[in-house]
Parts: structure tokens; sequence; C-alpha cells
């Protein structure tokens, strides 16, 4: 399978329709991982989206992502960890330990999934929701 | 037993106090220390990138505002960097919502009251809505890049769709510069020929026999230099579009080669011993009147009926002069990307000047005009200053004659501009940059009214 992060330098990058690099992890066998770094020359949803596809990438963590963008990824059948912050090498221990989630992983103003705690209720709360096939 | 000193409150709370007067700003206002972390956020920039106050506060802004210059052309570092603020730039950002909005942003040093530096701000504000406006306007004006609200250029943006799906020949008539290229290059690229090549020639260049083998080849040994064999124009434009500009400059052994070849559809490239067929719609344009040519028996009335099957006539841009700002917005925006720099547009008083010109060189003269400004122009706005000097002159005379003396020139210039503003003399002295008084002592003078 492979799993794809959009980085700039050694972190998530934190505009996704910006980004022009993908850091690409493909699992060999038990424990050999390959580590490949491409770029991503489109500024289209419809261009980012086929570039996944034609690396077959099954799993996309990213920065800040427009809709048009996750969508039309997700049509892809790729799921999509969207508004992820943080080093590389983090995030890659949080999604194998199904960490993400965890707040300092969000961007500010994007966590919140099943987060009702806060009472004011200023619609400031971020209505992602993570989409594709891994739903956690 | 000590007793304990309650702090007396203090008639407001500083800190709530700064955000009340930072909260009634309607542009999204943020601050940060040396270290890009937010320190204070204010309304509207919760409202704008729908993360909150609580949330914002502490973090690094990129992370915040989320746009794409965040990374690798960070607006605060180089203000940090060069001490030079940076006003109304345009950005993208994806607020929390997945929303990808245009702002524009400005930046600037924050100092405390002894010069230190403490971080800086950063003023945003949603511009969606003037994009938006802004786009529907430039679509409706503008066609395939062809800019113009002229009535018979719109008329023309309708049915150009039309003639480009058809494989017909097109005639288009029009001065040198009013865009004559740009149309044909537009018919090509809206037709289902796009894909394929097209190739311009100036009939006008070449003396017959080199053009005739431009546009037909030759075979080897056609003439002494001719070691191979080597294709022509037509060849170069199969399943494409072969624009023939100066139409009207051709001979008259060359016109009745050109028209064995629209009406055949086959050339004999020079030396062949076979005539080869083609697929190639031909576009001519020419900056005189055919139709005149033809009746002085300078052009075959057969290969006219034979070209004019559509005919495109663009008007000179004196003739359409409502298109002289729209145009002048496109050629700097278009300058503004080329060459990285951020004109702001013209004064009043250069772009009076701009429309009271003749543009004997129509749109091409204007382009040339606005980047020659932009070589002398560093930043703001075009002024007087950036234009040539012939533009203060030379448009003085409505007829375009060279005026007889520099007394007529100026009475002629001083007319043209009452008469733009309608007679109206404090309004024409502020568009001509001169004090009332001036204009008044010109005009009496001269021996002119304002009613001339
Ligand atoms: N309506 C228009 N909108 C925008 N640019 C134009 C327009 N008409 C002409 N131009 C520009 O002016 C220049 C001259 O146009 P061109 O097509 O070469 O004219 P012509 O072939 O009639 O001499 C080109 O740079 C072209 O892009
Ligand atoms: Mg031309």
């Amino acid at each position: 399978m492979k799993l794809a992060l959009s980085v700039f330098k050694n972190c998530i990058s934190t505009v996704f329709d910006s980004s022009d690099q993908l850091l690409i992890l493909e699992t060999e066998d038990a424990n050999g991982t390959k580590r490949t770094t491409v770029r991503i020359d489109a500024t289209d949803p419809a261009g980012h989206a086929a570039r996944l596809r034609d690396q077959g990438v099954a799993v996309l963590i990213c920065g800040a992502i427009s809709r048009p963008m996750q969508m039309a990824i997700a049509s892809l059948g790729i799921a999509v960890y969207p508004f992820i912050r943080g080093t590389v090498e983090e995030v890659l221990a949080a999604y194998q330990s199904n960490r993400l989630g965890q707040a300092v992983f969000s961007l500010p103003g994007c966590h919140g999934r099943g987060n009702g705690g806060n009472s004011r209720g200023r619609g400031m709360r971020c209505r992602w929701r993570q989409t594709g096939g891994h739903e956690r | 037993m000590k007793i304990q000193r309650i702090p007396k409150p203090l008639p407001f709370d500083p800190e709530s106090g700064q955000n009340i007067i930072l909260d009634s700003i309607a542009d999204g206002v943020f601050t940060v220390d040396q270290d890009w972390r937010i320190t204070s956020f204010n309304r509207a920039a919760q409202e704008i990138t729908r993360v909150s106050r609580e949330e914002a506060v502490g973090q690094m802004c990129k992370d915040v505002l989320k746009a794409d210059i965040c990374e690798k052309n960070c607006c605060l570092r180089m203000t940090m960097k060069t001490g030079k603020p940076i006003i109304n730039k345009k950005v993208n950002i994806i607020d929390a919502d997945g929303r990808k909005l245009p702002i524009s942003i400005s930046t600037a040093l924050l100092r405390d009251g002894k010069g230190k530096l403490l971080g800086a701000v950063e003023t945003f504000r949603d511009i969606s809505v003037e994009e938006d406006l802004r786009k529907t306007i430039q679509a409706k004006y503008s066609f395939e890049d062809i800019i113009s609200k002229n009535h018979q250029m719109l008329r023309l943006f309708d049915i150009l769709p039309d003639i480009a799906s058809s494989s017909s020949t097109v005639l288009i008539e029009g001065e040198s510069g009013t865009g004559k290229e740009l149309v044909a290059r537009a018919i090509h690229n809206l037709s289902p020929r796009k894909r394929h090549p097209f190739v311009a020639v100036n009939c006008s260049a070449l003396p017959d026999a080199l053009l005739e083998s431009e546009l037909f080849g030759y075979k080897a040994g056609a003439f002494t230099d001719a070691k191979k064999d080597k294709p022509g124009r037509f060849r170069a434009a199969e399943n494409g579009t072969l624009f023939l500009d100066e139409i009207g400059e051709i001979t008259p052994a060359m016109q009745v080669k050109l028209l064995r070849v629209l009406q055949e559809k086959t050339y004999e490239p020079l030396g062949a011993t076979r005539s080869v067929e083609h697929n190639v719609r031909i576009i001519a344009a020419t900056n005189k009147n055919l139709e005149d040519l033809v009746r002085q028996n300078r052009f075959r009335e057969d290969l006219f009926y034979r070209i004019n099957v559509f005919k495109i006539h663009l008007p000179p841009l004196r003739e359409r002069m409502e298109d002289i700002p729209l145009l002048i917005g496109h050629f700097i925006g278009r300058f503004n990307i080329l060459q990285k720099k951020n004109i702001e547009g013209v004064s009043d008083e250069a772009m009076a000047l701009l429309m009271a010109h003749r543009y004997p060189g129509n749109i091409r003269e204007l382009a040339n005009l606005i980047e020659r400004a932009f070589i002398l122009c560093k930043e703001g706005r075009i002024e007087k200053k950036h234009l040539p000097d012939f533009l203060f002159a030379a448009n003085a005379s409505p007829d375009g004659k060279i005026a007889a003396s520099f007394r007529d020139l100026e009475a002629d210039y001083l007319q043209n501009a009452l008469r733009r503003n309608n007679g109206n003399l404090p309004q024409t002295a502020r568009q001509l940059g001169i004090h009332r008084s001036t204009l008044y002592r010109k005009l009496k003078a001269l021996k002119l009214s304002p009613n001339d």
C-alpha cells in the first residue's frame, strides 16, 4: 500500500492546494519501507488527483485543502487525512499508532471532530470530515 | 496578621480594550512576535479564517492563515527583512471549512515607543466579491484575450465561434495594430483545427519568387541552391490554419497562383512534377480596403470573392475610445505579471493624455506606451511624467495634421480638454494638472472661451 504525505522541508506542507512535493511511502515487506519524493506540477484539483492516482497512492495525509480538491481526490477512492500539521516523523508515528486525530496534529481551527466541548457555538469548529475509505 | 493587598481594578482591562478597538475594524488584523507566533487576532480575522481567537493566539501565523504564499514567499518575513511594508498583495487562503478565498494583505513592522522591534502586523480583506466582479466584467468584455466593450467588437465575439467552426476562408480588414492576428489566432483556437498548427506568413515581406517557395516549398534541384526538398508553409500548416497577412500586397502573378490553390485545394512545390493536396484553412488579413484595390484593378476580383467569404472589420482604436481604459488595465495586468511588478493603474492626468491621443498605431501603440511607462515607473501609478513627450503635443490636433505653431497646438490641446469636460473649467484644470487660474490666463491669452 502506498501512503503519501504532502511535505515542505521536513513538515507537512501547510496548504496542499499550492504544495508541490509528495513523500511517498511504500511498505515492501514486514519492516522494509521505501521512501520516494515526487513533484506535483499541477495546480488544479483534477491534475493533483490524477498525479496521486498515477502514483498508486491509497492514503493522503496533507495540510489545509480546499473542498473541490478534497472531493476530486476522494472521488478516486483515495483516503484523505486533511488539515494535518507537524513534522513528517511525528505525523507518521501518529498515523501508525492511530493518534492522528489528536488536537496537536490539527491545524488551528480544524480540530473538533467529535469535540462538542466548545460551548460558544460560533461556528468556528471545523466541519471537515475525513473522506474516503479509511474511516476510523 | 498581614493585610492582603487587593489590586485595585483598572478602569478598563488594557488587553480587552485593545481588542475592542481591533474588533471594530472591518479588516482582519493580527500581530505576530518575532517568532511568527500570533499575539493578537481580531474579530474580522476570525470571520475570514474561520479560526477562533483562542485557537489562533500563540500559533504560528502560517498555520492559522493557511495562505498559498506562507511557506515560500511569506510577506511578514519579507517585511521583517526589508523593513518595508507590503500593501494590498493578493493571495489565496483556505479557511478552516476548506473554502478557498482570495484576500488582499498588507504588512508593517511593529515597534515599541523606543523603536525596538516587537514583531509585525498583518491586515487582510476578503476580496472574493471584488474578484468575482472583476472576473465577470473581464469575461464579458474579453474573448480569447481580445479585450473590448465596443459594440462592433462585442458583435464579433458573438459570431466568432460560428466563424471558427466552419472551414471557410476569412478576410480580416483593419489598420495595423488593430488585432488582426489576435483575431485570426482566436478563430484558430476556437476551431476544430486547434490541435494543429497556426502558421503566419507576412506576404509583403518577401519578393514573389521567395514568397512562392516559402508558401509551397521546393523540390531538390528546383534551382541551383536547392540541395534538398524543403517543405513550405502550406505543408507546415497541414490540418491547421494558414494566416496570410498583408494579402493586399501580393503581385498579380501570385494572385493567380493563390486563386488556383484555393479553388483546387492543391499546390505545386517549386520543381515538382505533381501537385499536392492540402487541408489548410486560410485566414487572410489586410490593412487596405480590398474592394478599393479591386476597383483600381490591383487585386483580382475572382480572388477577392474567394477570400471574402466572411469579412471581419476591426475598427481603429480612435473609433473605440471606450476601450482605452479597459485595454490599459489589461496591459498593466499583463506587464505586472511578466515583470513581477505591482503598478496600480494610471493617474487621472495620465489617463486624460492617453484618452486624447489618436493612436495611428492602434492597440499595438497603446501597448508600447504602457510598456515604456513600465520602464520609468517603479511603483504606484503611471503618471504624466512616465509618458512620452509627443503625447503632450501631438494629441492636440484632432485631425492628425501637424499644427502650424505652438500656439495652435496649445489652443487645440486646451479645446480638446475642455470638450472632454463639457466646458467645466475647474475639472479641466484638474485633469490637465494645472492651476485653475493658469487655465483662465491661458484661455484668455489664446482668446478662447470654454464653450468653443
Ligand atoms: N482587443 C485587443 N485586446 C487586447 N490586446 C489586443 C487587442 N487588439 C490588439 N491587441 C494587441 O495589440 C498588438 C497588436 O495586435 P495584432 O493582432 O498583431 O495587430 P495587427 O495584426 O492588426 O497588426 C498585439 O500585442 C495584440 O495582442
Ligand atoms: Mg500584424
